[in-house]
């Protein structure tokens, strides 16, 4: 009887264990699911500018902070082109190409517009997150 | 202790579960890449394929192709051993020869004659001799701006006394062509572009390819869906600084857009915009719009019109375009006003 007795509640016990380590196993599950998806979502926040130089990225910013780079190309970085990101825009400010179009283009900062600077091979393209109302290709 | 090791298990088993689902090699993924090898304009391509290696064997035969494309149009280069646009053009002994092509050529050269009788005479490929004189005072204006000139009227017209398209005498059976004029010269600017982008859009096709968009300096063709099926969503940008980031949305699946625009190649003299869209009639960059866009089936068909459409009133362009089946345009004037074709809002995503 004693044996039986306590016995009974171990095995009790082992049963409730075993459930409630189910349910906290489920619960751990979802949580690295949530987290892993929101992860997976939301990376690379914010919006970006990309600069690339003959295809190769030549260096990524954040649209938020102002900054002003110096997009160097050609023999001995003999070209430039003046990247200026300012007030969440970018724009070439000054540009040392032959038909200056680039430095001529709109300020851009929605996701997918991009300046090309097609002298000097440069590209300067907007990345973000937002999904909607994006297009996939600009002309 | 062993629950403690079991569930250590399992959150180790989760999280490599979560990295594998996460860097999933098999999922469809949207690449893109860009080069400025070909038709002296940039050239991207998107497209969704099941990993960088399945794009990157897609793009490089497109980029392989518009190089085979580039070789045969271009009138600036000449390549050891081939006979292209560029050796059709040269003088030998003051004439030019009969050259032998490629068949791509002649297919090309013909369709763009079609053009010139569909457009009456504002695609003109036989117009280079023109078309020269503008570039090299453009080139020379771009160099030096504090000197930039426009060219003289005289000699605009001088030139456009050898811009006749039935001295461009075409033999298909023996795949020749001979310019007949010695002062004519080819430029196929207007439709060689669209043209190779078109050709390269079908070879996808007939390979089964789908979710690809060439665009070769604003010769937008896309090849099927998108990788979730769904149409692309093309945005016409809005040269100018406004609320309104793209001047129209268009969603497109199978079908070419492409714009012609004043802002898009130019030189400036006396603070005043000349850009590279000459009218054949005045001889000069043709005023009055800030862009045509032209959505159809074929981007030859895109890039030949948009030109055509951009040198005609807009009463003359909207007859051509209303005759013409599967053909829409929107017109943007220097007011900034649009006008669009009948059908073209079925393609306006809202």
């Amino acid at each position: 009887m004693n044996q039986e007795f306590k016995t009974t509640p171990a095995s009790k016990n082992g049963v409730r264990l075993l459930r409630n380590d189910l349910i906290f196993i489920a619960a751990l599950f979802v949580i690295v699911s949530v987290f892993g998806l929101c992860f997976y979502l939301f990376r690379g926040e914010g919006d970006k500018v990309v600069v690339t130089v003959d295809g190769e990225v030549f260096g990524t910013y954040s649209l938020s902070e102002d900054v002003t780079v110096e997009i160097r190309t050609g023999a001995q970085g003999s070209e430039l082109n003046l990247l200026v990101i300012k007030d969440g825009k970018a724009y070439v400010e000054a540009a040392t190409c032959p038909d200056g179009i680039c430095a001529g283009h709109k300020p851009i900062s929605r996701k997918g517009e991009s300046i090309v600077c097609l002298p000097h091979r440069v590209v300067i393209t907007v990345h973000g997150t937002d999904t909607d109302e994006e297009p996939d290709i600009i002309v | 202790m062993k629950r403690s090791v079991l569930v250590f298990l399992l959150i180790g088993t989760m999280l490599l579960q979560g990295v594998g689902l996460s860097a999933c090699g098999k999922k469809i993924t949207k690449y893109s890449t860009y080069s400025f090898d070909y038709f002296d304009t940039v050239t991207s391509i998107v497209g969704y394929a099941k990993g960088q290696e399945e794009f990157d064997l897609v793009a490089g035969e497109i980029l392989a192709e518009l190089n085979n494309y580039h070789r045969l149009f271009t009138i600036y280069h000449r390549y050891e051993g081939l006979e292209n646009l560029c050796t059709v053009n040269e003088l030998t002994d003051g004439v030019h020869r009969t050259v032998k092509v490629d068949r791509r050529i002649i297919d090309m050269l013909l369709y763009a004659k079609e053009m010139y009788d569909l457009t009456g005479g504002k695609v003109n490929i036989a117009m280079g001799s023109v078309l020269s004189v503008w570039h090299e005072y453009r080139e020379a204006g771009l160099e030096e701006p504090w000197e930039a000139k426009l060219p003289p009227m005289e000699k605009l017209a001088e030139a456009s006394k050898h811009t006749d398209i039935n001295k461009m005498v075409i033999d298909e059976e023996a795949c020749t062509v001979t310019l007949t004029d010695p002062l004519m010269t080819l430029d196929v600017g207007a439709v060689a572009k669209g043209y190779a982008v078109e050709m390269i859009a079908r070879s996808l096709e007939e390979q089964g390819i789908t979710g690809y968009v060439i665009n070769v300096g604003g010769n937008v063709r896309t090849v099927g869906f998108k990788g979730d099926g769904e149409k692309w969503t093309v945005g016409i940008e809005n040269p100018e600084d406004s609320e309104n980031a793209y001047l129209a949305y268009l969603k497109l699946s199978g079908e070419a857009l492409v714009t012609s625009g004043s802002y898009q190649r130019y030189y400036i003299v006396d603070g005043k915009r000349y850009h590279h869209i000459i009218d054949p009639e005045t001889l000069m960059p043709s005023e009055g719009y800030l862009s045509v866009s032209v959505v159809c089936k074929s981007s030859a068909d895109g890039d030949a019109l948009s030109t055509a459409l951009f040198c005609m009133s807009l009463t003359d362009g909207m007859a051509l375009v209303e005759k013409l089946p599967d053909i829409e345009a929107m017109w943007v004037t220097a007011d900034g006003t649009r006008y669009t074709s009948g059908g073209f809002g079925e393609y306006v995503n809202e």
